[in-house]
C-alpha cells in the first residue's frame, strides 16, 4: 500500500515538471506528506522527520529531497515562492519569514475524514495540482466503500504512554470507519483499568525500531491475553487520504 | 608506654618535626609547650598514629582528643561518652558511667551537646576519651576555651588519671597550667625539642635553649623579658 | 519506634495491594501479580533505598542536607539509565539498564568523595552537588539530543519526574537485587559512621577504617539509589526528609537512624504511591500526579526549614 504510493510519488518527481512550478518549502510532517503526494516537483525541501519511515509516507521520496530545520535563514537561502507549515510549532520561524514578506501556509490537523477531504482539497489547490487530489480522494474514498459490514466489537486504540484515543480523534474515525466501536473515554485509564475491563480488541501502532518508553507500556504482560492488531504509525501521525490505508489493514 | 623516635615529619613541602626522639610512661603527665607552629599538634598526632608514614596504635590503648573536635549532631553527652566505646565494640556502661561522673557530667547526661556550655561540651569530649580505659590519652589543648575553674578541674582530673597508672600527654598554650600538673615539661621550638625537664627545671633550661634575657625565679613564674 | 514503622510499611504495602483504579479489594490475580505486586514491592524498595542512602550521606558527610537527589547522585544514576535505553542496550541485556544507573550513581558517588575531603561538612558540598546536578541534567540532555529516537528528550522529561505506574515484574527482578544489596552494605556502617560524627581524626584514633567506610558508604548508595533510579526515575528528597522526620524520635546518633530510615523512607515512598495512584480516582485530574513531584512538594519546604537552622561553615 505505502510501497505503491511511494512508487507514484517517486515517478512524479522524477518526471519533468510543466512550467511555471512553485518553489515549495515544507516544514512541518504533516505538510511534507501532502506535498510529496501532491506536487513532488516543487519540493525544495521537506522537513527533517520526512525520511523517517516509522513517522512519514513519503519517505523514500523525501530522501531524494533536501531536509531543512525550522531555521528562517535556512529556509530564506532557498528562495522558496510558499511555506507550508503546520498548525504548531516553528512560530518564531514563520513570524520572521512572513515579515520578509513569504507567503506561510498554516495546514490544520483533520480528525476525520470529512475534514482529511476538505485539507486535502486546500491543499492541492494552494499547490495547483487540484487533479492530483481528487485522484488521492478517490482512492480514499473506495478503500472506505469497501468495508465490509460486521458487528461492532469495543475496540481501544492505545497510544503511546498509554493514552487511548477518543472517539472523536482520527483513530477513533478509523476504528469507526473499519467497523468497529471506539471505546472511550479518552485519556489515560491505566493499566488496571484496561486490564479489568479488556476491550474486543487492541490496536496499536506498530513501535518503532528504536527504543522509545513511550512504547514500552504495550509491552506489558497485563496486556498480553487482549486480541492485538497493528498499524503503520505513519498512517495516523497525520491525517490524509493516506489513513484510509489503516482503515483497510483493520477491516480485513 | 609510648615512644615515637628519631621521627621527621614533612607536611606541606616543610619538615615540622625533625630528629624527634620522645617517650613518655605509666604514671606520667607530660605537657607538650611551645609557640605556635613549633609541631606540638604534630607530634601529638604522630604519637595517635594519625600521620602516613606512622604505624596506628591499638585504638584500646590510646585515646587522642584533637583541638577543637566538635560533635557533628546533636547527641546527648551520655551518647557522646558512650562512642569512647567503639575501639572495644562493646556497649559496656560502666567505664561510661565513670567517665560520665569523673567529668561532672551526671546532671547532664541526657542533655543534646549543642545545646550545653562550651565547657561542658569540651567535658563531654573529655568523656568519651575517658570511656576508653585507654592507658595512654593523648589530649590538645583540652582546657582552651575555658573558664580558669573548669581549666582547673580539668587538668586535676587528668593528673589523677596518670596517678592512677595512666600515661597523659597534654598540648598546652598555657604554661602555668603546665608548670602546676605536670610531671614533665617537654619544649618544643621550630619542630625540635628544646627542652624536656621536671617543671622547676625547664625553665631554666628553655631560657638557656631560647637565649632569652632573663634569670630564673625559684617560685615558678614566668617572668617578661625586658624590652 | 522501628516496630511502628514496620508495621506502618506493612500496612502500607498491604493497602498498595489492595487499591487501584479496578477498584479497592482483592483484585483479579493477573493485575495483583503484574501489575500491583511489582508496583508496590518497588515503592517498598526504592523508598527504602533511599531512605537509608540520605542517612548515610547524612552521617558520612557530617551535613544534615545530605541527599542523594541534592547531590546529584540520582541525576547521574538517571543519565547511566537512559543512555542505556535509548541506545538499545537494555533492549539487548535487561541488566544492563540497573547496571548502567548503578555505573551512573557510582561515578557521582567517586566525585563527591574526592571533593569530601576538603569541605564535607559546609555548604561547599551541597553546592558540589548542584553542581554535579546540573552536569548530570545538561549531559543527559546532548545525549538525548543524538538519540536514535527523535522524542527521546520530550518523553523522557516525563520519566524524569518519577514514577512506578506500569512496571513489570521483570524491572522489579532487575532493581531487587542490587538495592538488597546496597541496602545490607550501608545498615552495616553503623559503628564507623558513630565514630565519624566525631571528625576523621577522632574516628581514625577510634580504630574506624575512615577510608574503607567512606568508600563502603558510596558503594552502598551507588547500588540502592542507582538501581533505584534506574527503574523509577527522578525522585528525590526522601532521603533528606526521612533521617529528619525521625531524628527527634531516635535520637541523633547516626547508627541509630539507619534501619528506621529504611523503613520511613519505605513507607514514605509506599504512602506517595497510593496517593498517586488513588488521586485520579477522587479528584478530576487527567494522569497520576507524578512521584518525583509529590516528595518534591514536600520535600522542597523541608529544605528551606533545615537550611535555615543550619549555621554557616559547619554542622546545625
Amino acid at each position: 500500500m505505502i510501497r505503491a504510493l511511494a512508487a507514484a510519488v517517486l515517478l512524479a518527481v522524477m518526471a519533468p515538471q510543466p512550467g511555471g512550478a512553485a518553489r515549495v518549502v515544507s516544514l512541518n510532517l504533516c505538510a511534507d506528506d501532502y506535498l510529496l503526494l501532491l506536487a513532488p516537483g516543487q519540493a525544495v525541501a521537506v522537513s527533517v522527520l520526512a525520511a523517517d519511515p516509522a513517522l512519514s509516507v513519503v519517505a523514500a521520496a523525501a530522501r531524494r529531497v533536501a531536509a531543512v530545520r525550522a531555521d528562517a535563514e535556512a529556509v530564506l537561502a532557498l528562495h522558496p515562492d510558499l511555506v507550508l507549515a503546520g498548525p504548531y510549532g516553528a512560530q518564531t520561524t514563520l513570524a520572521l519569514l512572513e515579515r520578509r514578506g513569504m507567503r506561510v501556509e498554516r495546514l490544520g490537523l483533520p480528525q476525520d475524514f470529512p475534514a482529511i477531504a476538505a485539507e486535502t482539497r486546500r491543499v492541492a489547490a494552494l499547490l495547483g495540482e487540484a487533479a492530483r487530489g481528487e485522484a488521492l480522494l478517490a482512492d480514499m474514498r473506495a478503500r472506505l466503500d469497501a468495508v465490509t459490514q460486521r458487528r461492532p466489537q469495543r475496540v481501544v486504540f492505545l497510544e503511546a504512554r498509554g493514552y487511548v484515543a477518543g472517539p472523536d480523534s482520527l483513530a477513533g474515525a478509523v476504528l469507526r470507519a473499519a467497523g468497529f466501536r471506539p471505546a472511550g473515554p479518552a485519556g489515560q485509564p491505566g493499566l488496571e483499568t484496561l486490564a479489568a475491563h479488556p476491550p474486543d480488541l487492541l490496536v496499536t501502532a506498530t513501535a518503532p525500531d528504536y527504543p522509545a518508553m513511550a512504547t514500552d507500556l504495550l509491552r506489558h504482560p497485563a496486556l498480553a491475553g487482549i486480541p492485538r492488531r497493528e498499524v503503520a504509525p505513519a498512517l495516523l501521525v497525520c491525517g490524509g487520504p493516506w489513513t484510509a490505508q489503516a482503515v483497510t489493514v483493520l477491516a480485513r | 608506654m609510648i615512644a615515637l623516635r628519631a621521627a621527621r615529619v614533612r607536611l606541606g613541602g616543610h619538615d615540622v618535626l625533625h630528629d624527634i626522639a620522645f617517650s613518655a610512661a605509666a604514671g606520667e603527665m607530660v605537657a607538650l609547650c611551645g609557640p605556635n607552629g613549633s609541631g606540638k599538634s604534630t607530634l601529638l598526632r604522630a604519637l595517635a598514629g594519625l600521620l602516613p608514614e606512622g604505624g596506628a596504635p591499638d585504638p584500646r590503648r590510646v585515646a587522642y582528643l584533637p583541638q577543637g573536635a566538635r560533635c557533628a549532631w546533636g547527641m546527648t553527652v551520655a551518647e557522646v561518652a558512650a562512642l569512647g566505646r567503639i575501639p572495644h565494640g562493646d556497649n559496656d556502661p560502666a567505664p561510661v558511667e565513670r567517665a560520665l561522673l569523673a567529668c561532672g557530667l551526671d546532671g547532664l547526661r541526657g542533655q543534646r551537646v549543642d545545646r550545653i556550655s562550651g565547657g561542658q561540651a569540651r567535658r563531654a569530649m573529655l568523656a568519651r576519651v575517658l570511656a576508653t580505659d585507654a592507658q595512654v590519652l593523648l589530649l590538645d589543648e583540652p582546657t582552651a576555651d575555658l573558664d580558669p575553674a573548669a581549666a582547673h578541674a580539668i587538668m586535676a582530673l587528668l593528673r589523677r588519671i596518670a596517678r592512677q597508672g595512666g600515661c597523659v600527654l597534654v598540648v598546652l598554650h598555657a604554661l602555668d597550667l603546665a608548670l602546676r600538673y605536670a610531671d614533665r615539661v617537654v619544649v618544643l621550638q621550630a619542630g625540635r625539642i628544646v627542652a624536656d625537664a621536671p617543671p622547676d627545671a625547664v625553665l631554666a633550661a628553655a631560657a638557656a635553649a631560647f637565649g632569652l634575657p632573663w634569670g630564673v625565679d625559684p617560685s615558678p613564674r614566668l617572668l617578661p623579658p625586658g624590652p | 519506634m522501628t516496630r511502628w514503622l514496620s508495621l506502618a510499611v506493612a500496612v502500607l504495602f498491604v493497602a498498595s495491594l489492595l487499591t487501584g483504579a479496578a477498584g479497592v479489594g482483592v483484585p483479579d490475580p493477573l493485575i495483583l501479580w503484574q501489575i500491583r505486586l511489582p508496583r508496590a514491592a518497588l515503592a517498598l524498595l526504592v523508598g527504602g533505598g533511599l531512605g537509608l542512602s540520605g542517612a548515610v550521606l547524612q552521617g558520612a558527610l557530617r551535613n544534615p542536607l545530605a541527599d542523594p537527589g541534592l547531590l546529584g547522585i540520582g541525576g547521574c544514576a538517571a543519565l547511566g539509565a537512559v543512555v542505556a535505553f535509548y541506545w538499545g542496550l537494555s533492549a539487548v541485556f535487561a541488566p544492563a539498564l540497573p547496571l548502567a544507573g548503578l555505573a551512573g550513581a557510582a561515578l557521582g558517588c567517586a566525585f563527591l568523595l574526592a571533593f569530601a575531603g576538603r569541605a564535607a561538612s559546609g555548604p561547599s558540598l551541597i553546592l558540589a552537588g548542584v553542581a554535579l546536578s546540573a552536569l548530570a541534567a545538561a549531559l543527559l540532555a546532548l545525549a538525548l539530543t543524538l538519540a536514535p529516537n527523535p522524542f527521546a528528550l520530550a518523553e523522557v522529561t516525563f520519566w524524569l519526574m518519577g514514577g512506578l505506574e506500569d512496571r513489570t515484574l521483570t524491572h522489579l527482578l532487575l532493581a531487587a537485587g542490587p538495592i538488597v544489596l546496597g541496602c545490607g552494605v550501608l545498615l552495616a556502617l553503623g559503628r564507623g559512621l558513630d565514630g565519624l560524627a566525631l571528625g576523621e581524626e577522632v574516628a581514625a584514633s577510634l580504630g574506624v577504617p575512615v577510608r574503607r567506610t567512606l568508600r563502603l558508604a558510596a558503594a552502598g548508595v551507588a547500588l540502592a539509589v542507582g538501581a533505584g533510579a534506574a527503574v523509577a526515575g527522578g525522585i528525590g528528597f526522601v532521603g533528606l526528609v526521612v533521617p529528619h522526620l525521625l531524628r527527634p524520635a531516635m535520637g541523633e546518633r547516626p547508627s541509630a537512624l539507619l534501619a528506621p530510615s529504611l523503613l520511613g523512607g519505605a513507607a514514605l515512598l509506599l504512602a506517595a504511591d497510593l496517593l498517586a495512584r488513588t488521586a485520579p480516582l477522587l479528584l478530576p485530574l487527567q494522569q497520576e500526579p507524578r512521584l518525583g513531584v509529590l516528595t518534591a512538594l514536600l520535600g522542597a519546604p523541608f529544605l528551606v526549614r533545615i537550611a535555615r537552622r543550619v549555621a554557616p561553615g559547619g554542622a546545625g
